[in-house]
């Protein structure tokens, strides 16, 4: 098992006002799988991917990717551990607005050891033309590519999604799901997206269904349908 | 209903509370010490005016050789004067100093007993405060005067040397080597032994001249008519007299460089404010957004942006003046006590320093702060809420090539995001430098001064004899003349005189040197088969002068004009003097060719009458600027320096921290990436370590030119003599270290609040 989590819990506040947003998780993820999460808002599906993302912490339970336990890692080496295993995206791009769209894919490649060719991947993200741009100079889309290119370029092992497309239109969405079920195919890339999209759900190998920090579902896909014959 | 968005200014305090705190401190540092300045600058302004009343300062002084008897005196009250005596002897301390004693003075020029009692006994005597601190002295001391052991009775401002100018030729006073003094008539008959010099002081019977120009005017009659009555070795109307005037001069001119002083930098500290509050608004883009839309005006938003810059300039100034009338006004008093030797003073509270370090820097702060957020605010709301507030249709990227390595591009990306910021650092800096050049350049200008006079004196003494300019060519002189050889070993003789410079826009007149030397000088060697005069450094870099040029200078008490070409120039540090060969000089002065009095000797003269020694120049007289300039302005030095630091700190510390709050979310997002707290310092500090090191570098010598040129103007229209600033690259070095030095340490703070940025800041679903 690429990723491995044990009764994973999370809670937020104090004696009255506390709220347990994780309950006790399990699940696993084998290596090179698309795991979506799905669920409503407050389900706890963004706080479960920042504590896999080690930019959380669980109060109780445990996280092994790549045989790593998570929860005995100093601070030095959860920083080690992102920088290694991890790329992220997020709904709202998180672009460094005075980077050019190479230099945003460039931080990526600055922090990893084996990182992919910025040229090439600018050229897969379809953002060749783009590289000297300002994200303020971009659409939403071409924005989350970078993002995207960005996460990738450093050739992590598990790419983690929350709502990519969660600020982006319906073709714009789609366009940017196909290019993470190529950076899946082509690189062997693992990837959790977290959506509320419920369509979305039908190009993962695996669905794990959350409501009230609680998974509800964990069920593969019997049959993958492609990012571009998705349709909501 | 009270606007809702006060609630928000505590918060707002408390969350920025470094950032205040230390724009707040600096303020009330900047502004008390300008307000206790003020205050003390009035006050003491005032003792001084008063002064001229109050102890009946002279209204001008002449010197003959011989005492004035009564038919003498009678005809030259006659001319409308009341004349007193005011009989001195320069005699020597065993400290080094010189004292000049003067019997105590009961009608005129009287002295203001600042500590002790005045003497009563022959052997008392009061010295100036201000020399007797300098020289360690204090009230019950034993000094002793030309072999006799006096002891002080009391420390005394003379109302008639509130500089201890010793001549009023003298580029600067000096109350470290000179002093005036007063003793009873018994003591000072005893002392002086009758070698005393027959000076006498005048105050006009009826009105003064209504202004300087009539009283120059009305010397030089006085002088002639005088001169006609009893032969004149000396005259100074009160309207030249340096000891008299240089302090009220002095302390005018230093009123508007502070003010100017606090005024730059409450300038520079309302730009600051101005940038952090100009990232706020865009960092609070969205909700600005909303409330233009939800029917906020403009204004409003901009009264809320702008308010607590001012409340907090407000608190400074009202602390600050506090202050200033408090603590710095004593310490200003001190300084002033430190360079001048005035008399008491009570404490004139002026309306004027309170609104100029209140008012004034607040209507700074709101005009810089109105400015830059006005145009902020200028977007419509739409703009706002899409957060598009690019002035431009389009921002578009600064293109930088590809082949530089990517951390070079990346700080290059975060010095342009702040170029706003880090000009304001650099015009920060380029302030700081200028004070802080000044405050570590004067004391090695002094120094390098006095080693450059010490080396290059072209004799061990220079003796000035007292053949008296006004007997030119009568009996008397001539029998004089006899008397002034000397069998000195190596005594070479000279003439010298002064002449004064003439008007001229943008120069004050001064008295220059003009001596006439042997043709094979072997103290001063000039090439005089080159046509012309020679002229010493100094003066032609003062007055811009190269060989070839002509220039002309004027009698002082005459109107004789004489007009020279330059035929070189001469290394005489620290003296504006003109050398023409001693025949040359007598040619142009209409005297006879063997004429002559003055020497140069390495040797001490002994054999000449001391009563015609007019003067002797030697190390001690040469260098009395340096020393008296160390003296007075080391100590403000030390705290010029300071300042300067701080002020470096302060504006390092407000816009690194501002850089890095306001790529807080790009930080944060490099840190979930897996960007180390050091990789992330090598991106943001280092591009601001960038900046600054280049805005330290560039700056100083930028610096050096603009004190340099300041310096030039100042010298020319507001001193005599001249001072040349040449950069010492060792104290550049030591500004370039301070100001490294001072990031440094602001950078270490700076890397702490890089640590600090929460990953969370990038997954907030908000701009």
């Amino acid at each position: 098992m690429f990723l491995e989590i044990k009764g994973l819990k999370k809670g937020f506040g104090q004696g009255e006002a506390r709220v347990e947003v994780l309950k006790g998780i399990d699940l696993g993820v084998e290596k090179g799988e698309i795991v979506v999460l799905l669920g409503p808002s407050g389900s706890g599906k963004s706080t479960l991917l920042n504590i896999i993302g080690g930019i959380d912490g669980a109060d109780e339970g445990s996280i092994a990717i790549g045989g790593e336990t998570m929860q005995s890692m100093s601070e030095k080496r959860l920083t080690q551990y992102r920088r290694r295993h991890l790329g992220y995206v997020f709904q709202l791009y998180n672009l460094i607005p005075d980077l050019t769209v190479r230099e945003n894919v460039e931080v990526g490649a600055w922090l990893g050891e084996k990182p992919l060719n910025v040229d090439e991947l600018l050229a897969t993200l379809g953002l060749s033309e783009h590289a000297g741009k300002l994200p303020t100079q971009l659409s939403g889309g071409q924005q989350q590519r970078t993002a995207i290119g960005r996460a990738i370029v450093k050739n992590p092992d598990l790419l983690l999604c929350d709502e990519p497309t969660g600020a982006l239109d319906y073709n714009t969405s789609k366009e940017i799901l196909k290019l993470i079920e190529t950076v899946n195919r082509r690189y062997g890339t693992t990837v959790i997206v977290v959506t509320h999209n419920a369509a979305i759900a039908g190009m993962a190998d695996r669905v794990i269904r959350l409501r009230d920090g609680a998974i509800r579902s964990n069920e593969k896909n019997a049959v993958k349908i492609p990012a571009a014959e998705l349709e909501w | 209903m009270r606007n809702p968005l006060i609630r928000r200014y505590p918060r707002e305090l408390r969350a920025e509370c470094g950032k205040y705190l230390a724009i707040f401190l600096f303020m009330v540092v900047s502004i008390g010490f300008i307000s206790g300045f003020l205050v003390a600058d009035g006050s003491m302004i005032a003792a001084y005016n008063n002064s001229f009343e109050d102890y009946t300062i002279e209204d001008g002084h002449f010197r003959t050789g011989t005492p004035l008897n009564a038919a003498k005196r009678e005809a030259i009250e006659a001319l409308g004067l009341d004349v007193y005596d005011l009989f001195y002897v320069n005699l020597p301390a065993d400290n080094g100093s010189t004292v000049r004693v003067y019997p105590w003075r009961e009608d005129v020029d009287r002295i203001c007993v600042m500590q002790g009692k005045a003497p009563a006994a022959a052997d008392e005597i009061a010295v100036d405060r201000m020399w007797a601190d300098n020289n360690g002295l204090a009230v019950g001391d034993t000094l002793t005067v030309d072999g006799a052991p006096l002891t002080i009775s009391a420390l005394v401002a003379f109302s008639d040397y509130s500089c201890l100018f010793e001549s009023n030729g003298d580029m600067m006073f000096d109350a470290v080597k000179f002093t005036a003094a007063a003793m009873t008539e018994e003591g000072f008959e005893a002392l002086s032994a009758g070698r005393h010099a027959y000076n006498y002081a005048y105050l006009y019977q009826g009105e003064r001249p209504a202004d300087e120009r009539a009283e120059v005017e009305s010397a030089k009659a006085l002088a002639e008519a005088i001169n006609k009555v009893a032969a004149l070795e000396d005259f100074v109307p009160r309207v030249i007299n340096q000891a008299i005037t240089f302090t009220g001069e002095d302390m005018g001119s230093d009123r508007a460089m502070m003010l100017l002083l606090l005024y730059i930098l409450i300038g520079i500290m309302a730009f600051v404010f101005a940038m952090t509050a100009k990232n706020t608004i865009y960092r609070e883009a969205g909700v600005i957004g909303t409330l233009r839309a939800s029917g906020y005006t403009r204004g409003e938003l901009l009264r809320h942006y702008i308010l607590l810059p001012i409340l907090v300039t407000l608190l400074a100034a009202l602390v600050g003046n506090a202050l200033g009338y408090t603590v710095f006004k004593y310490i200003c008093v001190d300084m002033y006590y430190g360079s001048y030797s005035l008399p008491t003073y009570v404490t004139v509270w002026n309306a004027d320093a309170f609104l100029l370090t209140s008012v004034v820097p607040i209507a700074l702060m709101l005009a810089i702060n109105a400015l830059v957020l006005r145009r902020a605010l200028g977007l419509s709301p739409i703009r706002f809420l899409r957060h598009d507030l690019s002035r431009g249709r389009h921002r578009r990227a600064v293109r930088l090539s590809e082949k530089l390595p990517f951390l070079r591009r990346f700080r290059a990306r975060i010095i342009l995001q702040n170029r706003g910021s880090f000009l304001t650092l650099l015009i920060g800096i380029l302030f700081a430098n200028i004070l802080l050049y000044f405050g570590l350049m004067l004391p090695v200008l002094l120094d390098n001064l006095r080693s450059d006079i010490v080396s290059s004196l072209p004799s061990r003494y220079q003796y000035i004899l007292s053949v008296p300019e006004f007997e030119q060519g009568s009996f008397m002189a001539e029998v004089m003349k006899y008397g002034l050889r000397t069998s000195a070993e190596g005594a070479e003789p000279c003439c010298v005189t002064s002449l004064q410079t003439e008007k001229r826009p943008g120069y004050r007149q001064e008295e220059i040197t003009v001596y006439g030397l042997e043709e094979n000088s072997a103290y001063i060697p000039l090439d005089f088969s080159v046509p012309g005069a020679y002229v010493s450094e100094d003066f032609a870099d003062k007055y811009q002068l190269k060989p070839g040029d002509t220039f002309n200078m004027i009698e002082r008490f005459d109107d004789g004009r004489y007009t020279f070409t330059v035929a070189g120039t001469c290394h005489y540090p620290g003296m504006l003097a003109v050398f023409l060969s001693r025949s040359d000089f007598n040619g142009v002065f209409g005297k006879a060719a063997d004429d002559f009095n003055g020497y140069f000797s390495d040797e001490p003269i002994e054999d000449i009458d001391s009563r015609f020694i007019a003067g002797v120049i030697d190390i001690n007289s040469m260098t009395k600027v340096s020393r008296q300039l160390q003296v007075s302005m080391g100590g403000m030095m030390y705290l010029v320096d300071i300042f300067s630091v701080i002020l470096f700190m302060i504006l390092m510390y407000l816009l690194t921290k501002l850089i890095i709050e306001k790529n807080a979310r790009s930080i944060s997002m490099v840190k979930i990436l897996g960007g180390t707290g050091g990789e992330i310092a090598s991106l943001y500090l280092a591009s601001t370590a960038i900046a600054t090191v280049i805005s330290v570098v560039v700056t100083i010598p930028l610096a050096h030119v603009l004190i340099e040129k300041a310096m030039r103007v100042m010298m020319a229209s507001e001193m005599t003599g001249w001072l040349p600033l040449r950069p010492s690259y060792a104290v550049w070095g030591e500004m370039a270290l301070l100001g490294v030095g001072a990031f440094a340490v602001v950078a270490l703070l700076e890397y702490r609040r890089i640590l600090r940025v929460p990953m969370d800041a990038a997954l907030k679903n908000v701009d």
